[in-house]
Order: structure tokens, then C-alpha cells, then sequence
């Protein structure tokens, strides 16, 4: 494993930013820590940085304890929010910055940044100040200043999280890109946004405050989240209450058969995109037995492009509404019309209510 | 603008030409004038004379406006360093608020009370400054490093940490994060720093007078001297040499931190 974290544990004064975090990552994967602000996300990241210290537990960097060394001592390749790129220097300079550091001989430092400029295409602006660049732009120096020191682990802390939302799409697809280029990196990628991390991570770390919820290969995280928490942070699934009934789960008076409720899970898990809406065949409901899904009513439609996003109250269930999101070359119904909500049960899954 | 209408607008600008013209553009105007006046009986002055401008430009009087430059910049720049110093070690300490009272202090008694604690302390072996120039630098640097603190600790506080971090990620050693990160950051700042210490340095009398020996005169204690001495014309003649001395060397410091901040 490169990277190791065992039990990290940070607390600023007295409030906890991180709470016992066991996590890895091995050389050429990526792991996401994907979770809301203030979720720890960024300390773990911080604290595999060595930019604080933890107040129990290991890090540790190819097998050797690295918890006490100072960042200077860690070499590891670290690309922050908003880039740090240092004002004073040219982007040359800023790539040459941890080599001649290294106190690396000047011809094969300058080989060296002309191959990690060539690297993120920025060639051409070598002699160039940071604030001369655009956000893009900057932000591949940054990449190519963390990476020309050759780290074994490269962390970014959310990279494309000041850039608006069309360089954000085009940027995500240079990281891609990146990946392939250096792959036997560990890199650490600290989002707040699930797209992000579905695009670039072979594992998501879920986390929330301060502690880790769950952590599993991207598809699977997605396809059978395990907690209620990850079903809605990542894809931002519908859930609906459950009770256990003979041959499946019963929701809002609706049977969905084929699925077994393990002890503790009361949740029913669906994804907006897997729900399809019937109109009622019996204006004002006909009652529960005749209908394909769970009755509804449509109380607002926002037109997304791609699709319609269709929120649906659910008859039964008060203070809960469900998002589904009907493609758009399909009949979309008025708002205030009847509706059924059918939950194929191939797309479903249980989770354990826990508090969200 | 709280005021919208003609009227209005002209009784507040009035009002401000009024206040303004009396307590700022009025005294300005009365010693430049004085300078140049041969005598003063009526309302205006009159046989006007560069008689006191030479005389002010000549032997002791210029041996002043040098002991004052010398004592400006040794001063301010010990103390701009003694500031940066402060500001850049108390950072992100829990001593920071402690080291900001302790740097305040001097600015916050009268100035004529540092002037009495450097005399007493000063006065005797093995620490005996009392009589020789040095007694007065240090009394500026200790009024000056308020104000290069402060410049210092302010700029600090608005750059993101994340600079140093991610130099030393890169493998720098904490000297060369300083050296070649902070510093150069900071540069702006400590030109600023620099200038403001100049100029108050320039015009500092409260202190300096409790300690300057007869060989170190500045030039404000000369106009002091003058004043009580009657001389008001040669002492006019002498703040307007004052006045322009320090308003080049601001707009000198100011030339250097503007190219400072642009680069």
C-alpha cells in the first residue's frame, strides 16, 4: 500500500475535524474522499500531507511511518483549492520550485520542467506569471509543479471547485487523461461533488462529520449503497420508508416483491433516473390494489435538457417527496395530476435508516 | 450619497471645503507662506524674502534635515525589520495577541514617556547610550516597529496559508519556504512599511526631544528650538524643507512598492 492511514484522528482545539480513519490507497489507484463541507475530507487529506498533525493514529507512506516527519521530508505531490501558485514567480519557476529545493543540478532541472510542462500543454506559457493565466491554466501548472518532484502520491484537494461549470467539464476530462499518464500514482482526490468522483475514482471514500461512512469500488458504492447517507450523497437516491411483509417490503401500501429486509434496514433506496411514472388510469386513486407503483401526486417539474426532474409527493407518506427523472422525449404530467410511482425492483435496494 | 438633491449636495460639500480648508489646507498655506514673508503685521505678509529658506539651508540648519534623514532611515529600516520579524514569528501563534499589545505598547503611552524610560535606561555602564546619536535611532525604531508590525501582521494575515504548505510539500526547508515564498510575498507590504516608518520617523519630536544629544539634532527639534526662540520665519522656512524632504522620499518608497506589488 502506499498510502496508509490508520486511525487518523485530528482535533483543532477542542472540536474534532477527523475521527479514527482507516483508509488506503495503493500505488496507481485513485481514491476519492467525496463527502460535504466540514465532513473531515480535507483534514485526511491535510493530515496525509503533513500539514497537521494528528492527535492519534499513523500515516503511513510505503510502509514507513511518516507521521511525525514535517511535509518538506514526506514527498508527497500536493495540488490545493486554489492553487497557490507563487505570485512572484514564472511558471517555470513555480514547476522548478521543489527541484531546485532538491538542490537538483540546473540542466536537469530545466529538462525536467520542460518535460512536465509539455506533460499539461503549457509549454508555451513558461515565462508567464500566474496571474496572467486563466483558472485552467493555472491549475495545470499546479499539476505539473506537484508532479515534477516525481511524488509516489499525488493529493488534490479540490481542484476543479473554482472553476465554472464548462472549464469544470473540460478540466475533468484532462484529470482523466492525466491518470493514464503517470499510472502507477496514488492519488488522493478530495471533491465535495459525486460526479467528480464517479468520473475519476476507483474507490469512493464516503465521509461525514469527521468520520468515514463508507468506502467501496465507485459501482458498487453506487449501484448498492450500504447507508442511507451514501444512497443520497452519491446519485442522490430516493428513499422511502419500509416495513418487512411476507415475499418482499411494503411501501406506502405498495408490495415490492423480492426483496428480503435484513434486521435494521427500513429504507428503501431507488435512483430518480430507475422510477417510472404512470398516469393514474382512475382519476383521484382507485386505491392501492389497482395500481402498477405507489400512488402520487406531481407537485413540481423542473426542465433539466437531458431530462425533466419530476418531484412527486407520495400518498401515505407525509413530508416525503421523490425525484424522478423522466428523459425528455417522454410524456411528462401537469403538476397537482395523479400518479403512479412504479419501483422496478431490480433498481431498488434496502439500507439501514441512520439518521438522514 | 445620503443626499440627493442640488441643494443639498452643495451645503455638504460646502461644509466639508469649510472644515477641511480650516484644520488641514490653512496651516500648510501659513508656513509656506511664513517662510517666504519678510514680515508679518497685517493680515497677509508682506517684503516677501528667500532669506529664511537659505538660512535654513545652510550649516546647522541642513546639518539637522541630514541627522534627520540618517536617523529616518536608520531607524525606520531597523525597525521595519524588527517589525517583519515580530509579525512573521508571532503568526499563527498563540502568542499572537500578547505580541501585538507588547508591539503596540510603545504608540499607546506618550511619546515623551518612551523618551524618559530610553534616558533612564540608557544613562549608565555598561549600557550607557545617553549623549551619543544612537540613543535617538533607537528611540524612533522603538515608535516605528508599532506601525511595521502592524503593516506586516495585516499583509500576513490576508495571504492563504496554503502557500508555505504547499512550498514545503515540494520539499522545502522551513528557510527556504521563508526566503523565497513568504518574504517575497510580503514585499509589498514591508515597502509599505517602510515608507510609513520613514515618514513618521521624519516628523517624531515627543521623544526625541526627551533624548537627542547637542551632536544629533533632527530637524523637527530645530523647529521646536526656533519656535521657542522666537525665530518663527527661519522656523517656517524650515518646516517647508521638511515638508518637501518627506514628501519625496514618500513618493520615492512609494515608486518602490508599487513596483514591489507588481512583480
Amino acid at each position: 500500500m502506499t498510502v496508509q492511514l490508520q486511525d487518523v484522528t485530528v482535533h483543532f482545539g477542542r472540536t474534532c475535524a477527523l475521527e479514527g480513519l482507516d483508509l488506503s490507497v495503493a500505488a496507481g489507484e485513485t481514491v476519492a474522499l467525496l463527502g460535504p463541507s466540514g465532513s473531515g475530507k480535507s483534514t485526511a487529506l491535510k493530515a496525509v500531507a503533513g500539514f497537521v498533525r494528528p492527535s492519534r493514529g499513523r500515516v503511513r507512506l510505503a510502509g514507513n511511518d511518516v507521521t511525525d516527519l514535517p511535509p518538506a521530508k514526506r514527498g508527497i505531490g500536493v495540488v490545493v483549492q486554489q492553487y497557490a501558485l507563487f505570485p512572484h514567480l514564472r511558471v517555470a519557476d513555480n514547476v522548478a520550485f521543489g527541484l531546485k529545493a532538491a538542490r537538483k543540478p540546473r540542466a536537469e532541472v530545466a529538462e525536467r520542467v520542460g518535460e512536465m510542462l509539455e506533460m499539461v500543454g503549457m509549454t508555451a506559457y513558461a515565462r508567464r506569471f500566474p496571474r496572467e493565466l486563466s483558472g485552467g491554466q493555472q491549475q495545470r501548472v499546479a499539476i505539473a509543479r506537484a508532479l515534477a518532484i516525481r511524488p509516489p502520491v499525488l493529493l488534490l484537494d479540490e481542484p476543479l471547485a473554482a472553476l465554472d461549470a464548462q472549464l469544470r467539464a473540460d478540466m475533468l476530462g484532462e484529470l482523466q487523461k492525466l491518470r493514464r499518464e503517470v499510472p502507477d500514482i496514488a492519488i488522493v482526490y478530495v471533491t465535495h461533488d459525486q460526479s467528480e468522483a464517479l468520473a475519476l475514482a476507483d474507490r469512493i471514500a464516503v465521509m461525514r462529520d469527521a468520520r468515514l461512512v463508507d468506502v467501496a469500488p465507485a459501482a458498487e458504492l453506487y449501484a448498492a449503497p450500504p447507508s442511507a447517507f451514501t444512497a443520497s450523497f452519491l446519485g442522490g437516491a430516493n428513499l422511502l420508508p419500509v416495513e418487512p411483509v411476507e415475499g418482499g417490503v411494503k411501501v406506502a401500501g405498495h408490495v415490492v416483491p423480492g426483496l428480503q429486509a435484513a434486521p435494521g434496514e427500513s429504507l428503501l433506496c431507488i435512483r430518480p433516473h430507475a422510477i417510472r411514472l404512470e398516469a393514474d388510469a382512475v382519476p383521484g386513486g382507485g386505491g392501492a390494489a389497482g395500481r402498477a407503483g405507489v400512488g402520487g401526486e406531481v407537485l413540481g417539474v423542473q426542465w433539466r435538457g437531458a431530462f425533466n426532474q419530476v418531484t412527486c409527493s407520495v400518498d401515505g407518506l407525509a413530508g416525503v417527496t421523490v425525484r424522478v427523472d423522466v428523459p425528455a422525449d417522454r410524456r411528462v404530467p401537469e403538476v397537482g395530476a395523479d400518479v403512479s410511482l412504479v419501483l422496478p425492483v431490480e433498481a431498488c435496494s434496502l439500507v439501514l435508516a441512520d439518521g438522514c | 450619497m445620503l443626499v440627493w438633491t442640488k441643494p443639498g449636495k452643495a451645503i455638504v460639500w460646502l461644509a466639508f471645503a469649510v472644515v477641511f480648508g480650516l484644520l488641514v489646507v490653512a496651516p500648510f498655506v501659513v508656513v509656506i507662506a511664513a517662510a517666504f514673508a519678510g514680515s508679518w503685521n497685517g493680515v497677509l505678509p508682506s517684503d516677501p524674502t528667500a532669506d529664511h529658506l537659505r538660512q535654513a539651508l545652510s550649516g546647522d540648519e541642513l546639518a539637522s534635515l541630514s541627522v534627520s534623514l540618517q536617523t529616518a532611515f536608520l531607524g525606520g529600516l531597523l525597525a521595519v525589520v524588527f517589525g517583519s520579524w515580530g509579525a512573521l514569528s508571532a503568526a499563527d501563534t498563540r502568542f499572537k495577541r500578547l505580541a501585538d499589545a507588547m508591539h503596540h505598547l510603545p504608540i499607546a503611552v506618550p511619546s515623551v514617556v518612551v523618551g524618559l524610560g530610553l534616558l533612564v535606561a540608557f544613562s549608565r555602564q555598561p549600557l550607557l547610550l545617553n549623549g551619543t546619536k544612537w540613543i535617538v535611532v533607537i528611540a524612533h525604531l522603538v515608535l516605528m516597529v508599532a506601525f511595521s508590525y502592524g503593516t506586516v501582521s495585516a499583509a500576513l494575515e490576508r495571504i492563504d496559508p496554503s502557500y508555505a504548505e504547499v512550498a514545503a510539500s515540494l520539499g522545502a526547508s522551513p528557510a527556504r519556504v521563508l526566503w523565497r515564498v513568504r518574504l517575497p510575498m510580503l514585499l509589498p507590504a514591508i515597502a509599505s512599511a517602510a515608507g510609513l516608518s520613514v515618514a513618521l520617523s521624519m516628523g517624531e519630536v515627543g521623544a526625541t526631544i526627551m533624548v537627542y544629544p547637542a551632536s544629533w539634532r533632527t530637524l523637527p527639534v530645530s523647529i521646536f528650538a526656533l519656535t521657542d526662540r522666537g525665530q518663527a520665519f527661519v522656523a517656517a522656512a524650515e518646516a517647508v524643507v521638511l515638508l518637501a524632504t518627506t514628501v519625496v522620499l514618500v513618493l520615492i518608497l512609494d515608486r518602490l512598492r508599487g513596483r514591489a506589488a507588481e512583480r
